[in-house]
């Protein structure tokens, strides 16, 4: 916790350096090396992974792991709207102005800032236009299965355990009889309009 | 990566196919999808969450206040500014419609020049040299500017900036600029001003032919005040007067249709003044005696012959006018012909006899102040026509179709040197230009209106351009310091946007306003503008008012002729809606035909002359013939024929051109007495052998004893008459032995109520209508367009029933037939959400059911598409989707881009093959049910707001919770007046409708 606002007050002062060297060097220590460690990834054969090849090799693992961000970070709109939100590329750069400098998946990024070209991120969990999935009231919700977690946890029970994945998947069917089981087990509604309109 | 088509890739292909997220290709498993970060975060934006602007309506000289839902950068959706003084949070059809003027597919994309053969797109830098250029090659004397009514900075820097370079001072062009009410205000008031007219606190309304409810001034106010003042409301109502050959949809809300000889509602103005003045009515002002030689020579006896109004009804107008709070109005085109302005003066003076001049007629605030008259126009064509003009400019005005054919416009304009034009759309005026440098719309300028005197109202950009154009103040400025030397002088500022700001720091000044300029103009934004009242004025009646001695009427057509009225039409006006689909697709609301032109004819006429309804007739006038249509109208003198104005466009898009029949050519060039163009004719016509089918989604004009529309009587409800129940014919009792079965089918169904979410305390989502305050304006027909992603159909699947509006306004005729008084009435139908719904239980796919908040849900991807639903529903308020509207590509393509850029990104873009219909707006229910949640509080009654409720001008719809007796929808529905349309079939609507209440001595 301690180690986690130090980085993020040190990251929105943008004199990170220091701290996160400091923190690179705290993480990875008894981690599986292709899930997580600072100071890959390099030559990674990312086909290889589950999920879609993204343009960049961003590392969801290493972000949330080693740096311990928090996914409304990145992902600011999930407790207020229905879009988690992505992060504009300058919520990259807050960090990434210092941090990963060598990093040729970090370079890729920098050099698309510099040609303000934005990165076309593929789409890893699809909906239909005719479901609605509004991430505020999950997030905000505490009933059923996501009584006592915190928000992190709340996304992984349907994004599952993104701090393991190198490479973003899809954990859950979306399809909508696992949306019902929980909708069963927490006693939301299960009015066919409350998600398709 | 799993691949391989499952269940769900396969409906999530099915039904994304065409939205208006992805565009796909073909059938296939391997989409991938994009997720495009932002580089910058945008300012206000949260993604998901929608944004809202302020700013003002720029379709119409009304000013209405906006604001504009922005989602992700786009404007998705306009609704009204509920803190705006003129439309108190309402819009009109035509202000729904204004997405479509920013997202036209028609507009022109960037700054063009005319070749030898055709149109090249050139650069801003290019085009303004060009300007430059031209501008210093020729004369001042010989550089004119027209352009549309202009009330706030843009327009008076446009005065400097001619002044600045010594050219000739704006022509402005409105075809329907009121002149002949401001003539008649200077005449007998000495005023040069158009008051503000109180409907609100009006208990006697009395319209010389005024369309107040459509087009006129302000109707979004008007819809408000009238409806106040006259709807029936605890135990009382008003009374409204139609005087006018025709019964616009004004009319239809009259309790009282008064068809005189056209052109002669003068005489009948004068001789109620004459009722009111001999019988001490009222008290009269001393300086009547000014005209009392006048008043005097027009005794209701004296006159009836010639307006063919019998003296008996004038005196009775007369008394119930002086008897109560009471207003006169002349307006419409009963104002726009060559004799219009007397009935202006009549009008006037009846007014001022019966006291109403300060109270109900107010000349506080000047409104509609600017435009120019006809005539000014005239001049201009004849210097062009001469070879005196040089260089003009056009601005917001398309006076090449707009005006008769017979002014001569056309014919003139191209003898100008130069021609630049700024229009927005390749319209028929910039189409024959040298140069044009488009505007941006008003929803992606800074500008400001002042629709009414004291009233400040701003426009801000909601969203960047959607092509490469240039706001034309941007243009000027950019030419004046190109041109330097004393042009130079015109403005300080480097944009319009500064230079607007420094007329609102002056503005500031004048109101002294003393907070900090940033304040003040953050503040003036947010509220949409600033309103200051404007002081009240003493009227009394001007010297010059004794020169009103001679009464000239209409020379209205006998014999074989007909008079020809020629009407703005309530969505496409004087035609700058016409490639608006929402707005052609848009019935009218008295004869309820889209797309096209019509000629409005009284079926006794018709059956002389054998004219059914579709039948092609040629209606010449000395200045032109035209092709159109017949409709079968009882609310037309059998004398005249009307035809709406608008259609018939040679050049302004694929939705305008060859719609319909351009009336302007059968239109006389000349300049009435008042300065304006006349909207009277006289015609012959000639049935051909021709006949079209109407393009319309109306069924049958009579009930047929169906008490689909319900009225009253006023002393019904107070007890004065004896309660006559309207019994539907179907509505006969049930027979025992099937009472028996539908009380078990209903314990069963009762049953089902206990289980699951049925079973939890939930709301029942209910509208109550009051048709006492529906109007008919049809706001809300766009509104659902709007909202809810409907797609147009167009012409040729409107005639074949396949229309997809969600909610349409039913008109329905009673009497009118064998002498008897002509009364219509309107209903909106829209789906029920019928408890006993017949549409569900006949679903075989469970694609429509019952929600446990009481709609009648329909599942887009359950829907296979049997249509069993549409068979078994006795409202038709369902709607198949034929074809793949949204499909570029696909026939019938409804949304060619960027019209889809307008798609509200809450609901689903429905494909082929799925049945559609309203459900309440529940995207508009479930958005309001999240914040409520989130913010852990209960809604509020009133919170939550349909589409066609939030537009409704006159407050008729009322949406809310059944299930909370304090709801105002329950109090509502529990009204005396309240009924439910088809009840005999049990379906238990949760819409009721509340009767029509009709102030009239007997039925």
């Amino acid at each position: 916790m301690k180690k986690r606002a130090g980085l993020f007050s040190a990251v929105l002062l943008g004199v990170a350096a220091s701290v996160v060297v400091a923190a690179f060097a705290s993480a990875g220590s008894a981690q599986n090396p292709q899930t997580s460690s600072a100071t890959v990834p390099v030559d990674v054969d990312t086909a290889s992974l589950r999920g879609p090849v993204q343009p960049i090799f961003y590392r969801h693992d290493v972000h949330v792991v080693d740096f311990e961000m928090d996914c409304r970070y990145c992902h600011f709109a999930a407790e207020v709207s229905a879009n988690p939100g992505l992060p504009t590329m300058s919520t990259c750069m807050g960090c990434h102005l210092i941090a990963g400098a060598g990093n040729p998946e970090v370079e890729k990024l920098k050099t698309a800032v510099a040609e303000r070209r934005p990165i076309e991120w593929v789409e890893v969990h699809q909906l239909g236009s005719f479901v609605r999935f509004p991430h505020h009231r999950h997030v905000n919700s505490d009933k059923g299965r996501f009584e006592g977690l915190d928000a992190a946890e709340k996304c992984m029970e349907c994004h599952g355990p993104v701090d393991e994945m190198p490479q973003v998947y899809q954990f859950a069917t979306l399809k909508m009889g696992w949306c019902l089981d929980c909708h069963i087990e927490s006693e939301a509604s299960r009015d066919c309009t409350v998600c398709h309109y | 990566m799993s691949d391989g088509m499952n269940r769900r890739r396969f409906l999530k292909v099915l039904g994304v196919a065409g939205g208006g997220t992805a565009a796909l290709s073909g059938c296939s498993t391997d989409r991938v999808e994009k997720l495009v970060p932002y580089l910058v975060p945008p300012q206000d934006q949260v993604p998901g969450v929608a944004t809202w602007y302020a700013s003002t309506c720029g379709e119409c000289e009304a000013g209405c206040g906006l604001h504009v839902r922005v989602r992700e950068g786009r404007a998705v959706k306009v609704e009204g500014n509920p803190d705006h003084p003129v439309n108190r949070g309402k819009l009109c059809s035509r202000g729904q419609a204004s997405l479509q003027g920013l997202y036209n597919p028609d507009r022109v994309r960037g700054p063009m020049a005319r070749t030898a053969d055709g149109w090249e797109a050139i650069s801003w830098d290019d085009a303004i040299a060009r300007v430059v250029s031209e501008l210093g090659s020729v004369d001042p004397s010989r550089v004119w500017f027209l352009s549309g009514s202009e009330t706030g900075s843009f327009g008076r820097m446009i005065d400097a900036w001619l002044a600045a370079a010594g050219a000739n001072p704006r022509v402005v062009y409105e075809p329907f600029a009121y002149e002949a009410l401001r003539h008649a205000n200077r005449t007998i008031f000495g005023i040069d001003a158009i008051p503000h007219f109180d409907f609100a606190n009006a208990h006697v309304v009395v319209s010389f032919g005024t369309d107040f409810l459509e087009t006129w001034l302000s109707p979004v106010q008007h819809a408000r005040d009238f409806a106040d003042g006259h709807a029936f409301h605890e135990g009382r109502m008003g009374k409204f007067i139609h005087v006018e050959p025709r019964m616009s949809m004004t009319g239809m809300n009259a309790d009282e249709w008064v068809a005189p000889i056209p052109g002669t509602e003068a005489l009948i103005a004068l001789a109620m003044t004459n009722a009111i003045v001999d019988g001490q009515l009222a008290t009269v002002p001393s300086d009547i005696s000014r005209v009392r030689g006048l008043i005097d020579a027009h005794t209701p006896d004296a006159v009836a012959d010639r307006c063919g109004v019998d003296a008996e009804t004038i005196r009775r107008l007369a008394r119930e006018f002086a008897a109560e709070a009471s207003l006169a109005v002349a307006g419409g085109v009963a104002a726009q012909h060559s004799q219009a302005h007397i009935t202006a003066q009549a009008v006037n003076l009846l007014n001022y006899v019966a006291g109403n001049i300060g109270r109900t007629v107010r000349f506080d605030a000047d409104q509609a102040r600017g435009a120019s008259r006809y005539q000014e126009v005239a001049r201009l064509a004849s210097a062009m026509g001469s070879g005196q003009v040089g260089v003009l400019f056009t601005h917001a005005a398309n006076p090449v179709f707009a005006s008769p054919a017979a002014s001569g416009f056309t014919d003139a304009y191209q003898q100008v040197g130069f021609k630049v034009s700024f229009a927005r759309f390749m319209d028929e005026t910039a189409a024959l230009s040298d140069l044009i440098l488009p505007d941006h719309d008003p929803l992606e300028q800074w500008n400001d209106v002042e629709p009414r005197t004291g009233h400040h109202a701003l426009q801000q950009p909601v969203m960047r351009p959607v092509f490469d154009t240039r706001q034309t103040g941007d243009v000027l400025i950019r030419v004046a310091q190109q041109m330097g030397g004393g042009m130079a002088s015109v403005t300080q500022a480097a944009t319009f946007k500064d230079h607007l700001q420094g007329e609102w720091r002056t503005l500031q000044q004048r109101l002294g306003d003393r907070r900090d300029f940033t304040a003040f103009w953050n503040a003036s934004l947010q509220a949409g503008g600033v309103w200051a009242d404007a002081p009240a004025q003493q009227v009394r009646l001007a010297t010059g008012a004794s020169s009103f001695t001679d009464v000239p009427v209409w020379n209205a057509a006998t014999g074989e002729n007909f008079t020809l009225i020629a009407f703005p039409s309530l969505a496409i006006h004087d035609g700058r809606g016409a490639n608006r689909p929402w707005l052609q697709e848009l019935p009218d609301p008295v004869s309820k035909i889209t797309w096209g032109t019509w000629v409005e004819m009284h079926p006794e006429t018709a059956a002389e002359h054998e004219i059914h309804d579709g039948d092609i007739l040629e209606v010449t006038t000395p200045n032109g013939t035209v092709s159109a249509p017949a409709f079968l109208y009882p609310g037309v003198r059998p004398d005249t024929i009307a035809m709406p104005l608008g259609q018939g466009h040679t050049s302004f898009g694929r939705y305008a051109e060859g719609t319909g029949a351009n009336v302007y050519s059968l239109l006389s060039g000349e300049i009435a007495g008042f300065g304006g163009l006349s909207f009277y004719a006289t015609a012959t016509v000639v049935k051909t052998r021709g006949h079209q089918m109407l393009a319309t989604n109306a069924g049958r004009s009579r009930q047929m004893g169906r008490g689909i529309a319900q009225a009253v009587l006023l002393g019904e409800l107070t007890g004065e008459v004896e309660h006559e129940e309207e019994h539907a014919d179907h509505a006969a009792p049930v027979p025992e032995h099937i009472e028996e079965v539908l009380d078990a089918w209903q314990e069963s169904q009762y049953e089902e109520m206990e289980q699951g979410d049925y079973a939890a305390d939930n709301p029942r989502w209910a509208m109550a209508i009051d048709l006492s305050r529906c109007t008919g304006c049809s706001a809300c027909v766009t509104a659902c367009h709007s909202e809810n992603n409907i797609p147009i159909v167009g012409p040729e699947l409107m005639r074949r029933g396949r229309e997809m509006s969600w909610i349409r306004i039913e008109r329905y005729f009673e009497g009118g037939e064998h002498g008897e008084p002509l009364e219509t009435r309107v209903l909106p139908m829209t789906c029920q959400q019928c408890t006993n719904a017949p549409c569900e239980p006949v679903c075989p796919v469970y694609a429509a059911y019952h929600t446990p908040d009481g709609l009648n849900g329909q599942i887009y991807n359950r829907c296979v598409g049997t249509r069993y639903c549409g068979n078994n529903c006795p409202y038709k308020v369902r709607y198949f989707n034929w074809f793949d509207f949204a499909k570029e590509g696909e026939p019938f393509h409804a949304f060619p881009e960027p019209l889809n850029w307008q798609l509200n990104p809450d609901i689903t873009v429905r494909t082929k093959g799925v049945m559609e219909k309203c459900t309440f707006c529940v995207q508009r229910i479930r958005a309001k049910q999240d914040q409520a949640v989130l913010a852990d509080r209960e809604l509020e009654d009133g919170e939550i707001m349909t589409a066609c409720q939030q537009t409704c001008p006159s407050h008729a719809i009322v949406f809310g919770d059944l299930n909370d007796p304090t709801s105002r929808v329950s109090q509502l529905s529990q009204e005396e007046r309240g009924y439910h349309v088809l009840e005999g079939l049990n379906t238990r609507p949760a819409i009721t409708y509340l009767k029509k209440v009709r102030n009239v001595a007997e039925a």
